[in-house]
C-alpha cells in the first residue's frame, strides 16, 4: 500500500515533464485521481475489517464499533484525514481540468503545475510524518478505539465537507497564481473562477454549520459557538472567501481590482493551510484538538512558507498594475459599496486572526501566557456589525459605475419601522438597551430590505437577496439567542422535583442498558411550563469501553420557536446528578439561516451555468 | 391581625426580592464562570467543566458575589491568584496594546485606502 503512495508520486513527477501534451496530462491527472482514490479505499477497508496490523487503524478503531463509525473513523484521525485532503486534491484539479475546456492551455497546464506542487507537499508530508499506512508487528488483537465524542453523525460527515471548501480555496489559489503569471487575470477568469469560489464558499459554510451543530449537542452545554482558537481557524477562510467573493464579482463586471482579488486569493488559501498548521501542530489549546505532534507542525510550517514566498514572488514578479485609471469608483456606486463589504470582512478578519495567533506569539516572546476569549470578540466586532448590515441592506440597491439613491422614502419608512420594531421587542428583554436596540435594528433593516427585494422588487439577483436574507437572519436568531436563552443548573436525584420562576422539572427515573461499544444511564424527566404544557427529555450518560471515557448526551426538543435542551452529569459519589436544563429560543433558525446563506450560494453557481 | 398582615407581606415581598437578588446573582455567576477558563481543561471555560478545579473556582466565585463583590473584582481576585491566562477577557495594557488596537488601527487604514480611491475619483471628474 505504501507503494500505491509512491507510484503517486512518480506519477507526479512524470506529469510535470510531461506538460505539453494535453490529452495526456488529463489521463495521467485521472491516473494519479485513481491512485489516490484506491489508497484511500484501502484504509477504509483496513477500518471496516477492523485489520490491526495497520497502526492507523489499531489507534482509532475497535471491533465493536458500529460499521459507520468504523468508516468515519478514517477521516476522524490525523493520518486518514490528510489522505482525504489529499483525495479531495486531486479530485478538485482533475474536476477543474475538465471543466477548464475553453480556458487558455497554458493558463490551465500552469495551474495544473501550481497545484501539482501542492500535491507533492502532502505527499512528503504523509509520507514522512503520518504515513496511515504503518506496519505493527506483532498484530495487536484489538484497537484502541475511536475517542467517543467523534463517533456522531454530524461529525462522521463534518471532516469531508470542510475539507472540500478548504481544498477548494487551493484551486482558486493555483489557477489566481497561473492567471497572474499569464497575465490573465480578466473578466473571463473572474467568471470562470468565481464557480469555484462558489463551490468551496458553500462546503466551507456547510462544513462550519456541521461542526457547530455537532458542538451544540454534542459537547453537551449548549453553545454553538466558543471563539474557540479551532473554530477561529476556520471562520478565517470563510472570512476571506466570502471578500473574495463579492470582490471577485467586480472583476468580472468591470475588470477592476484586480491585484486585490489576488491578494485574496492567496490569503484565502493560506489561512486555509495555517488552520491546518495551527490544528496539526498542537500549538492551540482548543476542545477540538485530538492529535497533534510537533515535528508534523513544523513541516507544515515549512512547507507553507515556501508557499508563501513562491505565492509572493510570482506576484510580484509577474503581476503588473496597468490601466489605472479605470481603478477608481464613483463614491456611490455598487463598486464601492463591494469595496466597504471588502473592508468589513478584512477587519473582523483581523480580529479573528490576531485574537487567535496573538496569544501564541505572546507567549513565544515574554513567554506571559493569557487567554483571549469570547469578550474580546464580542467587544471588537460587535459595534461593527452595525454599520456593516447598515451598508449591506442598501449596498446591493445600488447600481454599477455610477448610481443614486432610489425609492429613498420605501428606504426610511423600512428604516423607522425596524427601528420601532427593535425597540418594543428589546425594551423588555435586556438592561442593555441602547446597543442591542441599534444593532437588532440594523439587522432587521436589512431584512426588511433583502425581503423586500425578494418578493416585491423581484430583481434577477435572486440568489444574492437570498443569501444576504440568510445572513441577517443569522445575526437576528444569534443576537434573540443570546438575549433570551435561560438555563438552570441544579443537583437532583431520581423523583425529586425543582420548581423555578417558569414552570418545575420532574425527575421521573432512570433507565440502563448495554450497547455494544458503551453502557448507558438514561434518565426521563418532565418539563412543565407555567401553562401546564409538558415536555418528557431524555438526556443520557455514556460510559463507553474503548477507550474508558464518559460522555453526556443532550436531550433537545427543537421546535420553530425554540429549543429545550437538557444535559445531566455525574456527581461523585452520591446519587444526586447534576442537571443543566436550557430554554434556547430561535436555535434552530440559526440553522435554517446558514441553509439559506449556502441555497443562495448554490443558486448563484446555477445561474452562471446557464 | 393588621400587624401581623403587613407582617406577612413584608415577609413575602422581602423573600420575593431575595429569591430577585438570588436569581440576578446566578445570572451574574454564569456570566463570570463563562469567562473564566478552566485551567486543566482543554479549551474549556469553568461553566462548560465539570473537573475537580472548575468545581472548586465554581464555589469560590459563588462565595465572593456573596460577599458582594462586583464582577471585575471577582476577575482580579482570580488574575492575582492564577495569573491572566484563567480570564478569557485580555485586560488593556502594555502586553496588549496591540492585541486591541492593531484591528482598528488596520479597519482606518483599510478606510483610508478606500476613502482615498474614491476621492482621487471625485478629484479627476470636476
Amino acid at each position: 500500500m505504501l507503494s500505491v503512495l509512491l507510484c503517486g508520486v512518480s506519477i507526479k513527477d512524470f506529469n510535470r515533464s510531461s506538460k505539453q501534451i494535453n490529452q495526456n496530462v488529463l489521463s495521467l491527472s485521472l491516473l494519479q485521481l485513481v491512485f489516490v482514490i484506491v489508497s484511500f479505499l484501502s484504509l477504509v477497508l483496513s477500518f471496516v475489517n477492523s485489520d490491526f496490523s495497520n497502526e492507523t487503524v489499531f489507534n482509532n478503531s475497535h471491533t465493536t464499533k458500529p460499521l459507520f463509525y468504523k468508516i468515519s473513523g478514517t477521516w476522524g484521525n490525523h493520518e486518514g484525514s490528510l489522505l482525504l485532503w489529499l483525495l479531495v486534491l486531486t479530485l478538485f484539479i482533475f474536476l477543474f481540468l475538465i471543466k477548464s475546456k475553453t480556458q487558455p492551455k497554458k493558463y490551465r497546464i500552469l495551474t495544473l503545475l501550481f497545484q501539482q506542487i501542492i500535491i507533492i507537499g502532502f505527499f512528503l508530508f504523509i509520507l514522512m510524518t503520518s504515513n496511515p499506512f504503518n506496519y505493527l508487528f506483532p498484530i495487536p488483537n484489538e484497537g484502541l478505539g475511536l475517542n467517543p465524542i467523534l463517533q456522531d453523525p454530524a461529525l462522521a460527515i463534518h471532516p469531508p465537507i470542510l475539507y472540500l471548501g478548504y481544498v477548494g480555496t487551493s484551486i482558486i489559489f493555483s489557477s489566481s497564481l497561473a492567471a497572474v503569471t499569464q497575465n490573465y487575470v480578466s473578466k473571463e477568469w473572474g467568471q470562470h473562477i468565481k464557480k469555484w469560489v462558489l463551490v468551496s464558499w458553500i462546503f466551507l459554510s456547510l462544513g462550519i454549520m456541521l461542526g457547530s451543530i455537532w458542538a451544540y449537542y454534542e459537547l453537551g452545554w449548549g453553545g454553538f459557538w466558543f471563539w474557540d482558537p479551532v473554530e477561529n481557524v476556520s471562520l478565517m477562510p470563510w472570512l476571506a472567501l466570502t471578500a473574495l467573493l463579492h470582490c471577485i464579482v467586480v472583476l468580472e463586471r468591470r475588470a477592476a481590482l484586480k491585484s486585490w482579488v489576488i491578494i485574496l486569493s492567496i490569503t484565502t488559501f493560506t489561512l486555509s493551510m495555517c488552520g491546518t498548521f495551527l490544528v496539526r501542530s498542537g500549538i492551540l489549546n482548543s476542545v477540538h484538538t485530538f492529535a497533534n505532534d510537533p515535528a508534523r507542525g513544523i513541516f507544515i510550517l515549512i512547507f507553507l512558507f515556501v508557499l508563501i514566498v513562491l505565492s509572493l514572488g510570482i506576484f510580484f514578479i509577474f503581476h503588473k498594475e496597468n490601466n489605472k485609471n479605470l481603478n477608481n469608483f464613483f463614491w456611490l456606486s455598487r463598486e464601492t459599496s463591494i469595496l466597504i463589504n471588502n473592508w468589513f470582512m478584512m477587519y473582523f478578519l483581523s480580529v479573528v486572526l490576531i485574537g487567535t495567533v496573538y496569544p501564541i506569539f505572546l507567549d513565544v516572546i515574554s513567554s506571559e501566557k493569557i487567554s483571549v476569549g469570547p469578550p474580546f470578540y464580542h467587544k471588537l466586532i460587535a459595534p461593527f456589525l452595525i454599520p456593516f448590515l447598515l451598508f449591506m441592506s442598501v449596498g446591493p440597491r445600488l447600481k454599477w459605475v455610477k448610481s443614486k439613491v432610489e425609492n429613498k422614502y420605501s428606504l426610511i419608512l423600512t428604516f423607522v419601522v425596524s427601528v420601532t420594531l427593535a425597540f418594543f421587542i428589546i425594551k423588555n428583554l435586556t438592561a442593555d438597551i441602547l446597543f442591542y436596540t441599534v444593532l437588532v435594528s440594523a439587522a432587521f433593516f436589512l431584512f426588511f430590505t433583502t425581503l423586500r427585494e425578494l418578493f416585491i422588487q423581484k430583481l434577477n439577483n435572486t440568489s444574492q437577496a437570498i443569501a444576504h436574507l440568510g445572513f441577517s437572519l443569522l445575526i437576528l436568531s444569534i443576537l434573540f439567542n443570546s438575549i433570551l436563552s435561560s438555563e438552570i443548573i441544579t443537583n437532583m436525584k431520581v423523583g425529586e422535583k425543582y420548581n423555578y420562576s417558569k414552570g418545575e422539572i420532574f425527575f421521573k427515573k432512570i433507565e440502563e442498558r448495554k450497547e455494544s461499544n458503551f453502557n448507558s444511564i438514561t434518565a426521563y424527566f418532565e418539563v412543565k411550563d407555567l401553562k401546564g404544557r409538558m415536555v418528557e427529555l431524555k438526556p443520557e450518560i455514556r460510559i463507553y469501553n474503548q477507550p474508558i471515557i464518559v460522555t453526556s448526551e443532550a436531550d433537545i426538543k427543537t421546535t420553530l420557536l425554540e429549543d429545550k435542551f437538557i444535559v445531566m452529569n455525574l456527581v461523585k459519589g452520591n446519587e444526586y446528578f447534576n442537571i443543566r436544563y436550557q430554554v434556547k429560543p430561535f436555535m434552530v433558525w440559526i440553522w435554517i439561516s446558514v441553509l439559506l446563506l449556502s441555497l443562495g450560494g448554490a443558486m448563484g453557481l446555477f445561474k452562471t451555468r446557464t | 391581625m393588621k400587624i401581623l398582615k403587613t407582617f406577612i407581606t413584608l415577609f413575602l415581598f422581602m423573600s420575593f426580592s431575595q429569591l430577585h437578588s438570588n436569581e440576578t446573582n446566578n445570572i451574574l455567576k454564569n456570566k463570570i464562570l463563562k469567562n473564566i477558563r478552566c485551567l486543566i481543561c482543554q479549551g474549556q471555560s469553568v461553566y462548560d467543566s465539570e473537573s475537580d478545579f472548575a468545581s472548586s473556582i465554581k464555589l469560590i466565585v459563588d462565595r465572593k458575589i456573596n460577599e458582594g463583590l462586583k464582577e471585575e473584582y471577582v476577575y482580579e481576585f482570580l488574575r492575582e491568584k492564577y495569573g491572566d491566562w484563567i480570564v478569557y477577557d485580555p485586560q488593556l495594557n502594555k502586553k496588549t496594546y496591540i492585541l486591541w488596537l492593531l484591528p482598528l488601527l488596520l479597519f482606518l487604514f483599510g478606510g483610508a485606502i478606500i476613502y482615498k480611491k474614491v476621492i482621487i475619483n471625485k478629484n479627476n471628474k470636476t
